[in-house]
């Protein structure tokens, strides 16, 4: 009795979860937003259709990448071109709301064709996340409201009723589970990645120039306890979005952890459009009663006086639209126009200068001597190359050095690491202590095999030195690599000596 | 909702919510999603591993009479993230043949008599701006870019020689540069035995020698 009323409770859990009715506001400001993110690297692409997704160029499908072949047809030119323009006009009518769902769905299909069809350089984790959420709003009510739809409705109603309409919630639901999965995913890969909680890995991603400009990232590449706390961080955030973000208590603290996730991508890893995807889907985690409460702090503190006139100037324009115009017709013309409009201005820009006048499309001479250097005189590797770098401190945070010094004191344990460059080969790595004028006082060794990322050389000052300046030297196969000089201040430890007991 | 909109909105639910727990065990436990187009819509690799080295790739292409050229789109590389071309991006190598195939076809110069595509390697450190290297490193910057020859192609992009890349080539290097490695090395001979396998014992052939009738002469 109590298991069957026990699961009668959980199925109508689950029916309040996914089919619960709410006013789409959530799938509605998606439906706005993430167009407009997902829109902008293809439209930056638009003079390059017939080079990436025509068969006048050099389009290299995803599956070709998979070792496939090419499944998906290239088309031509005068096809790939007017296609990529219809497209870039479904943007806009999903973002206006014009027969959304069928924008949405004309969306889906040539978005997910374009991006499958260049795998180098078009489709990435971001155009995936595009292309589900695509998916998603095409199923669901996100027309309903703030959409040319949902205007002519109302002015084509007797009543001219203004009541938002209600619709069950499991495609907003899918998306949320969606973000769920990604970020599940995404910690089991970085769970499986040893060298991403040595901090190595996100300093190499940050040193790396494959995204946009990343200063931020560039500062920040050198601090590794921060690298190696912000990669745990991460991780734990991620693992517990699926769990914590549907509580009431915690949801607001996921997804604004989630935001300053994203933004940090940005600031630190030169990644623009995939934050910016990453939060506008972030609007399906908006339900009715945070609307209603957003919107009444927002009249509260007449806020949405921004907003009247776009409102105002979108109203007059729609009013002015006689009432005899066919919405689907209007809807085929505009893409009709976007088709040749779009082509028209390709062969305009006329990418391989077929037009230009002979000499302009010619390959620039090199220097015989620069190209026979390139092409058959391989150097080896500098030994200092095999080194990211030689630091002195005295405490580590996850093994990396977490304070550089110049200065120690007497009874200081002095931890000398230095970070490796792999590939490397099996090594004798040696640190020497050196006084002011380059005497070696000590000479202290180990090996590093080829698998170490970093070896840690410790020094504990005692009485052996005096107060000065030194320098660490770090030696690999008879080379000076690096030096690093320090001050040693403050008095030796007296010797505790007791000349009574001496017996032998 | 209707019985049959519900029914259908269970469909797809369950559907996709199967097609994400496919991705993410698939991903975890490794199984099933190797080589797998599909799958790269459902697994979240973000972060897959970047290494200690930056590169470029270049191309020559060297004329019959003895010039070099430089193998770059006179109408303008394309950035599709930053400031780095797309041929970079290209690292299985799948876009390369048709990419220098597309350049030469539209551009004027000599005959040419080979493609050569050469992999220029830093570490990544040099990628940090002077001054910022200056306080990290206590030095200037010396940075040195390695070449490596990776490919040689027709005019046409078709492959004629390949090689590993350098990080793979640096990895074996230091693998192979051991004497008792070398040594076993030597000692080990790769065997393909065309005279007797288990399926020809199995049908009674001790020994097999191709059944002509005493034309064998050597």
């Amino acid at each position: 009795m109590n298991r069957s009323s026990s699961a009668t409770s959980e199925a109508s859990l689950l029916n309040q979860f996914f089919f619960a009715e709410e006013v789409p506001f959530g799938a509605a400001l998606v439906r706005i937003a993430l167009p407009m993110a997902a829109a902008i690297p293809m439209v930056l692409r638009f003079p390059r259709v017939r080079e990436l997704y025509s068969t006048d160029g050099c389009a290299t499908q995803l599956f070709e990448l998979f070792g496939q072949g090419s499944v998906l047809p290239v088309l031509s030119p005068g096809l790939a071109i007017p296609l990529y323009g219809i497209m870039l006009v479904a943007f806009l009518c999903s973002i206006i709301g014009l027969r959304t769902r069928l924008s949405l769905a004309v969306l889906v299909v040539l978005y997910t064709y374009f991006n499958l069809l260049d795998g180098v350089s078009t489709i990435t984790k971001y155009s995936v996340i595009a292309t589900h959420m695509l998916l998603l709003l095409s199923v669901s009510n996100c027309g309903d409201i703030w959409s040319v739809d949902a205007w002519l409705k109302r002015h084509h109603s007797k009543t001219g009723a203004v009541i938002p309409p209600r619709s069950a919630v499991w495609p907003v639901r899918l998306m949320q589970l969606l973000f769920a999965a990604i970020y599940f995913g995404a910690a089991i890969t970085k769970i499986q990645t040893a060298a991403f909680f040595s901090g190595e890995q996100m300093r190499y991603w940050m040193l790396s120039n494959w995204n946009y400009e990343n200063p931020v990232g560039e500062v920040m590449a050198m601090w590794s306890p921060i690298l190696l706390i912000s990669a745990y961080l991460a991780v734990v955030w991620e693992i517990l979005f699926a769990f914590l973000v549907w509580q009431p208590r915690t949801r607001v603290l996921m997804l604004l952890v989630g935001a300053a996730f994203h933004f940090m991508t940005w600031l630190t890893l030169g990644l623009y459009v995939f934050p910016a995807i990453c939060l506008a889907c972030y609007f399906a985690f908006l339900t009715e009663s945070d609307f209603i409460r957003i919107r009444q702090f927002a009249r509260r503190y007449r806020m949405a006086a921004v907003l009247y006139w776009p409102v105002a100037a979108g109203a007059r324009l729609l009013n002015s639209v006689p009432r005899l115009v066919p919405a689907h017709a209007t809807w085929g013309c505009l893409l009709a126009v976007g088709a040749i409009g779009f082509a028209e201005v390709e062969r305009q820009l006329d990418l391989y200068g077929t037009n230009a006048p002979p000499g302009t499309m010619v390959l620039q001479v090199m220097d015989p001597i620069v190209a026979k250097t390139m092409i058959h005189k391989e150097q080896r590797v500098r030994q200092k190359d095999k080194f990211f770098n030689f630091e002195i401190g005295t405490s580590t945070i996850g093994g990396q050095l977490a304070n550089r010094k110049t200065e120690f004191e007497f009874g200081d344990l002095m931890i000398a690491q230095c970070n490796m460059n792999p590939p490397h080969e099996d090594m004798w790595v040696e640190c020497v202590l050196q006084d002011s004028e380059e005497r070696v006082i000590e000479r202290f060794g180990q090996f590093v095999t080829r698998e170490m990322l970093r070896a840690n050389f410790t020094y504990k000052f005692g009485t052996r030195l005096s107060a000065g300046d030194y320098t660490m030297v770090l030696k690999n196969a008879n080379q000076e690599l690096y030096h690093r000089d320090f001050k040693l201040t403050g008095e030796p430890p007296l010797m505790t000596t007791n000349q009574d007991l001496l017996t032998n | 909702m209707s019985r049959w909109k519900k029914l259908l909105a269970c469909t797809f639910i369950a559907t996709y919510l199967g097609f994400l727990s496919w991705g993410i065990v698939g991903h975890a436990l490794k199984v099933g999603i190797c080589g797998n187009t599909i799958s790269y819509f459902v697994v979240w690799d973000m972060f897959c591993g970047w290494n200690a080295w930056d590169n470029r790739t270049h191309i020559i292409a060297e004329g019959t009479n003895g010039e070099f050229y430089d193998v770059r789109e006179p109408w303008g590389e394309f950035h599709p993230f930053g400031h780095v071309a797309r041929i970079h991006y290209d690292d299985g190598k799948q876009l390369l043949p048709r990419h220098i195939n597309n350049i030469l076809k539209r551009t004027e110069h000599k005959d040419i008599a080979q493609v050569y595509v050469v992999e220029e390697v830093w570490p990544k450190q040099y990628n940090l701006p002077p001054k910022l290297f200056d306080h990290y490193f206590g030095r200037a910057p010396d940075k040195l870019s390695y070449f490596h020859l990776q490919t040689v192609c027709r005019d046409d992009g078709t492959l004629l020689r390949g090689y590993p890349n350098w990080y793979t080539q640096q990895t074996l290097n230091s693998i192979a540069d051991n004497p008792r490695l070398q040594q076993q090395t030597k000692q080990a001979t790769s065997f393909y035995n065309t005279l007797f396998t288990p399926s020809s014992s199995n049908s009674g052939d001790a020994m097999s020698y191709s059944n002509n009738s005493g034309l064998v002469t050597n």
